[in-house]
């Protein structure tokens, strides 16, 4: 008998729950569409206001990263990506990753195209490292290994191993020194 | 007795200076030693198996981290079961050879205590190749520089919404459709199984109770007729509803027995009554249900 009592009042809350959820859901699912649209503009190579960036998801800022590279405004593009360069999941930071690794090497591929080694020196490292940080993160990525491989070409051979460096005679002292980690974040 | 005394130190000393007696098992599991590109994961196992009373110094193992410029080690994950050791070492290599080249994950000592004493077993160096991905030149032939272009931006994801929207839909329209037949806005659903509940009710009353077998079936013509329903009515009754006209004959049966049973003196109920009135109510339902 009390089950009875129960069901109407509970039916009358599935509804409004079920109402509710359906509502809010609606207004998320327009909120994404309008989001995805403004990412499609931006990786059509076509400009967005600004605001909407800000105040939107890190996935916005990505695309807005990407589409300041592709204008080569890389400085903006670097202060957009370095904001949200440890958002998502493993896999989207390793893609974030990439593309930061993508920002240096195209710097430094174009300064030394002009002989300008010493500014492309320090870029190339540091697209190195961003490299090798997505790789860890996700090793199945075939282009940040093929792009990893043209950093290290760009550099003179200094990574090359010499008969010594193979000696697992590594000690940890001098190991200790080499992981610190000495890049500094950003352009010098 | 007490020579064996005199030979348990013995004994034990002859252990710890022979790991392989104290090692059940030792194998090092190692992947295929060719094709590996920059980038690479390569995965050691080494799989352990040692007497009871000895134990593996985990702190003997290499630390995660960088181990020279062009090796890291990812991950080193330790699954011990009772005297059983799993080792598994995940390495990273970022070297970008010029040719194939022979490189070497460098080989550890790994170290065990038992009891006041310990030794060592050397994990050995492993040889592999690697192989480049690109060829000589950075640029291309045609003067430009051939990196990989960045990857696309991800578009943001709706699953959730959807499955949101989904279940709150369905969750309300079940809810609405459990409503509206509850309040009663499905008359035909309802109307469309006045018999079957009668015969439902029928086979629970006890077969000498006639008088109330007698109105569950008067009840379901009242409900089918939407007033109540006599016998001189039947004609009407058949007009709203021809398909109950060939029960005529059982009809008023029916209400002759009705007559009798209810304002007579003397009568008393036979099963062979209680039969016939089931078979009307039967043969009602047929028609109601369209398979008849």
């Amino acid at each position: 008998m009390n089950t009875r009592q129960l069901l109407h009042p509970l039916l009358w809350l599935t509804l409004a729950v079920g109402l509710l959820a359906m509502l809010y859901g609606a207004a998320d699912l327009y909120r994404i569409q309008a989001n995805n649209a403004l990412i499609s503009r931006l990786v059509s190579g076509r400009d967005v206001e600004v605001e909407p960036v800000i105040g939107g998801p890190f996935e916005l800022r990505l695309a807005r990263a990407y589409y300041l590279k592709n204008k080569h405004r890389y400085d903006e593009a670097l202060a957009t990506l370095s904001l949200v360069i440890d958002h998502g999941d493993a896999a989207q930071r390793a893609r974030s990753r990439y593309n930061l690794g993508n920002l240096y090497l195209e710097q430094a591929i174009a300064h030394a195209e002009t002989m300008d080694i010493a500014a492309a020196l320090p870029l190339a490292g540091l697209a190195k490292q961003a490299y090798r940080q997505s790789l860890a993160l996700d090793s199945r990525q075939w282009d940040a290994k093929y792009n990893l491989e043209a950093a290290m070409r760009l550099l003179p051979e200094m990574d090359r191993i010499s008969p010594d460096d193979e000696d697992e005679t590594v000690q940890q002292k001098t190991q200790l020194w080499t992981t610190v980690p000495g890049f500094p974040r950003g352009l010098p | 007795m007490k020579r064996l005394l005199i030979l348990t130190p013995l004994l034990l000393l002859g252990c710890s200076g022979a790991p392989e007696e104290a090692l059940i098992r030792f194998e090092v599991e190692t992947p295929r030693p060719f094709g590996y590109v920059i980038g690479d994961e390569i995965r050691e196992k080494i799989l352990i198996e040692t007497r009871s009373g000895i134990t593996l110094n985990t702190a003997s193992l290499p630390a995660e981290g960088p181990l020279n410029r062009w090796l890291n080690l990812n991950r080193v994950e330790v699954e011990q079961d009772g005297q059983r050791y799993r080792i598994d070492l995940r390495y990273q290599v970022f070297y970008a050879p010029l040719t194939v080249r022979t490189l070497t994950l460098p080989g550890f000592t790994l170290q065990f205590g038992s009891g006041g004493s310990a030794f060592n077993k050397e994990i050995p160096p492993w040889r592999f190749t690697m192989s480049p991905l690109r060829d000589l030149a950075v640029k291309s032939a045609e003067g430009g520089a051939s990196i990989r272009p960045d990857s696309l931006p991800p578009q943001l994801d709706t699953r959730q919404a959807m499955i949101l929207i989904t279940a709150g839909s369905g969750a309300a329209a079940a809810a609405a459709g459990a409503l509206t037949f509850l309040y009663g806005y499905f008359p035909a659903l309802r109307r469309r199984t006045l018999f079957k509940q009668a015969l439902k009710r029928l086979s629970r009353i006890p077969e000498k109770d006639m008088a109330e077998a007698l109105r569950t079936v008067h009840r379901a013509l009242n409900a089918l007729n939407r007033q109540p329903l006599y016998q001189r009515q039947l004609a009407g009754f058949y007009e709203a509803h021809p398909e109950y006209r060939r029960l005529d004959s059982q009809l008023n049966w029916f209400f002759n027995y009705s007559n009798h049973y209810f304002f007579s003196r003397n009568v008393s109920a036979t099963a062979l009554d209680r039969q016939k009135l089931t078979a009307l109510c039967q043969a009602c339902r047929q028609i109601e249900r369209g398979s008849r």
